[in-house]
């Protein structure tokens, strides 16, 4: 009986320790109940409510994110097209065009961005990390000239109830992550384009040689990203009422670390898409924690820094090869 | 004599398109600014252009190693805002000031090393984790734009002193230092790693102590990059760092510094880095809006990575 249990748990410590996700989880968990017994106001529900719905914003982008990094490519231009689909359709909206063609106009244009970062990728042979750097550099000039240094903002209710409404006290802005990640779910670990995308990160040349499409791959996973990156905007440009040129500037690098928190490797081909949504969740909580202590900006930050790097430490460290 | 110069041209295909279009780039800006060439010019020139070169040659020195720095442009904030706040009067003081800013930045750059060496953790996800850190200890270092450098120190960086050009000299002088460093064991061993780490700790070398010691020096390029970016402007400002991350991975891109680490030379890193600092000035003299100015970096950065990878291939087959 003693000996069963001890296999049990030996197997449990095994999956465990093979599984990032769920470390990911285990630290949310184990943050969230240190929160909720040692500082103020994280045992209501209205603050739950408020941290998964500041945690979509970052969570969907976050999605997009891992697509990418799971066939071993990085997008760093995801903070320009945040601002891109927020900006432009605060302009179409505010201007001639209802509501409905602003983000239509939005979602084509990140959609394009995403097949420019990944004709690059493809047909150029750019590393991506360049390609995406400079598509970045590009659409924060193109944003500058596009709105001449000063964007407009716009009330729209669709994207308004989007933000901040509620589906049976639950905010609309979850769920719509919440779907989003189930999607995402699919077309990583069941469909076939997924199973490519794990392919192609585990090793390239390998992959092409098994008559792995990259170009198809490549132009699915880049353009899914930039298109929720964009749906993240959107979302943004609800709850704010504004856009702004710099309002995707955060999501940058904190998409990446959520990718990485939540124990997909960075050099692709291993992770799974739900240990991002709690990589996403520990971050906005950490920050969250860190807001609610009172502390400059600045430490903050410091503390940030020292807190993901000591998380890769513990558990998302790459095998020596 | 012309197969000598033949050969010599293949071997540096790189540095050759580089120099074709500096020289275009050079006549274009003549036409403008026909007083180039005078030493008032190189002076400023090299003032303006000091802080990315320096900053290009700490991106080279981790790219060479097989790594990439994301935060570097964290650290250049850090080590300018540690020089400008020591709020420094007199040659003592600006001096202590400096081996303050260069003591931060080289310990950021060995802290980076140390844990890409060690901990197993790939390159591109310390730099980005540690990038929060260090622009956290710069916002604690100096919250608001501001801090103070001698006027006298600004004076002699910008406008020559006693007709030297300092900054042109700084660069000289680091270079020349890289140059004697690349004879070295050390230099060597930079290579080494870079290209083939397995091949390297095979062959008996401390790769890990040369890791740590590479992303030093990078560090200690980079605070000196900091510095001259405060006594340029006389101040700091704890986010105008930011952008140097880009470019220097753009000068070095430009340079033919290949992203696998082992392949690549500092003088095209400084050819790639004079590049975009001239063709920036150049935008600003066309008169086009300077909103245009990033468009044209990104473009230009493409172009030349998928302009080489093209030739490459070409030469390949």
């Amino acid at each position: 009986m003693t000996g069963m249990t001890g296999t049990v748990r030996t197997e449990a410590a095994a999956a465990l320790r093979g599984s990032r996700a769920a470390w990911a989880f285990g630290v949310l968990g184990v943050t969230w109940l240190a929160a909720i017994l040692f500082a103020d106001g994280f045992d209501s529900v209205a603050n739950v409510r408020y941290l998964v719905q500041t945690a979509s914003f970052l969570g969907i982008v976050a999605v997009g994110q891992t697509l990418v990094v799971i066939m071993s490519g990085i997008d760093l231009s995801v903070s320009g097209v945040v601002a891109l689909s927020a900006v432009v359709c605060a302009k179409v909206a505010s201007g001639t065009g209802g509501g409905a063609s602003g983000i239509a106009a939005a979602l084509a244009l990140c959609a394009l961005v995403g097949a420019v970062n990944a004709a690059g990728v493809v047909w150029l042979r750019v590393p991506p990390m360049v390609m995406t750097l400079a598509t970045g550099t590009v659409l924060s000039g193109a944003l500058l000239v596009y709105t001449d240094g000063s964007p407009s903002s716009a009330h729209l209710p669709l994207l308004d109830s989007l933000a901040n409404g509620r589906l049976l006290g639950v905010p609309w802005a979850f769920v719509l992550w919440l779907a989003v990640t189930a999607v995402a779910g699919w077309l990583l670990h069941l469909s076939r384009t997924g199973r490519y995308a794990f392919a192609l990160g585990a090793g390239e040349d390998a992959a092409r040689a098994s008559g792995v499409p990259l170009g198809a791959t490549a132009f699915t996973a880049y353009v899914s990203c930039a298109v929720l990156a964009g749906v993240a905007g959107l979302v943004l440009l609800g709850f704010t009422g504004t856009s702004s040129l710099t309002m995707g500037n955060p999501y940058q690098l904190l998409s990446i670390a959520s990718v990485v928190l939540g124990g997909t490797s960075i050099l692709g081909g291993r992770g799974h898409l739900l240990g991002t949504v709690g990589g996403a969740l520990l971050l906005t909580l950490l920050t969250a924690l860190l807001i609610s202590w009172n502390l400059s900006e600045g430490v903050r930050q410091v503390v940030l820094g020292v807190l993901i790097i000591g998380l890769l430490l513990v558990y998302a460290r790459e095998r020596r090869t | 004599m012309r197969d000598r110069i033949t050969s010599a041209v293949r071997g540096n295909t790189d540095l050759v398109g580089l120099l074709v279009l500096l020289l275009v780039v050079l006549v274009a800006y003549q036409h403008y600014d026909s007083s180039l060439l005078d030493p008032a010019s190189v002076t400023i020139l090299s003032a303006q252009f000091l802080p990315l070169i320096l900053a290009a040659a700490g991106q080279t020195t981790v790219m060479l190693l097989g790594g990439i720095d994301l935060s570097l442009g964290a650290v250049l904030g850090l080590a300018m805002a540690v020089f400008a706040t020591y709020d420094a009067h007199g040659a003592a003081g600006v001096v202590t000031a400096a081996v303050a800013a260069l003591c931060a930045a080289v310990a950021a750059g060995a802290a980076n090393g140390t844990l890409v060496a060690y901990a197993g953790l790939p390159p591109i996800v310390v730099t980005l984790a540690v990038s929060f850190l260090w622009s956290g200890v710069t916002l604690i270092v100096l919250p608001q734009p501001g801090g103070h450098v001698p006027g006298g120190l600004v004076n002699a960086y910008n406008n020559g002193w006693n007709g030297l050009a300092v900054p042109a000299l700084v660069v000289a002088l680091v270079l020349a230092a890289w140059k004697v460093l690349r004879t070295t064991r050390y230099g060597l061993a930079l290579y080494a790693v870079g290209g083939n780490e397995h091949g390297a700790y095979a062959s008996g070398l401390h790769t890990r102590g040369t890791k740590i010691a590479g992303y030093a020096l990078a560090g200690a390029f980079t605070g000196l990059a900091g510095i001259g970016l405060a006594v340029q402007t006389g101040s700091a400002d704890p986010t105008i760092g930011t952008p140097y991350t880009l470019n220097s991975i753009a000068a070095c891109v430009l340079g033919g510094i290949s992203f696998f680490g082992g392949v690549g030379r500092m003088r095209g890193t400084v050819l790639g880095a004079l590049a975009i600092g001239l063709l920036t000035n150049l935008l600003l003299f066309t008169g086009i809006s300077p909103f245009y100015q990033l468009i044209v970096q990104g473009v230009i950065l493409v172009v030349a990575l998928a302009l080489k990878t093209y030739l490459t291939r070409e030469a390949a087959v």
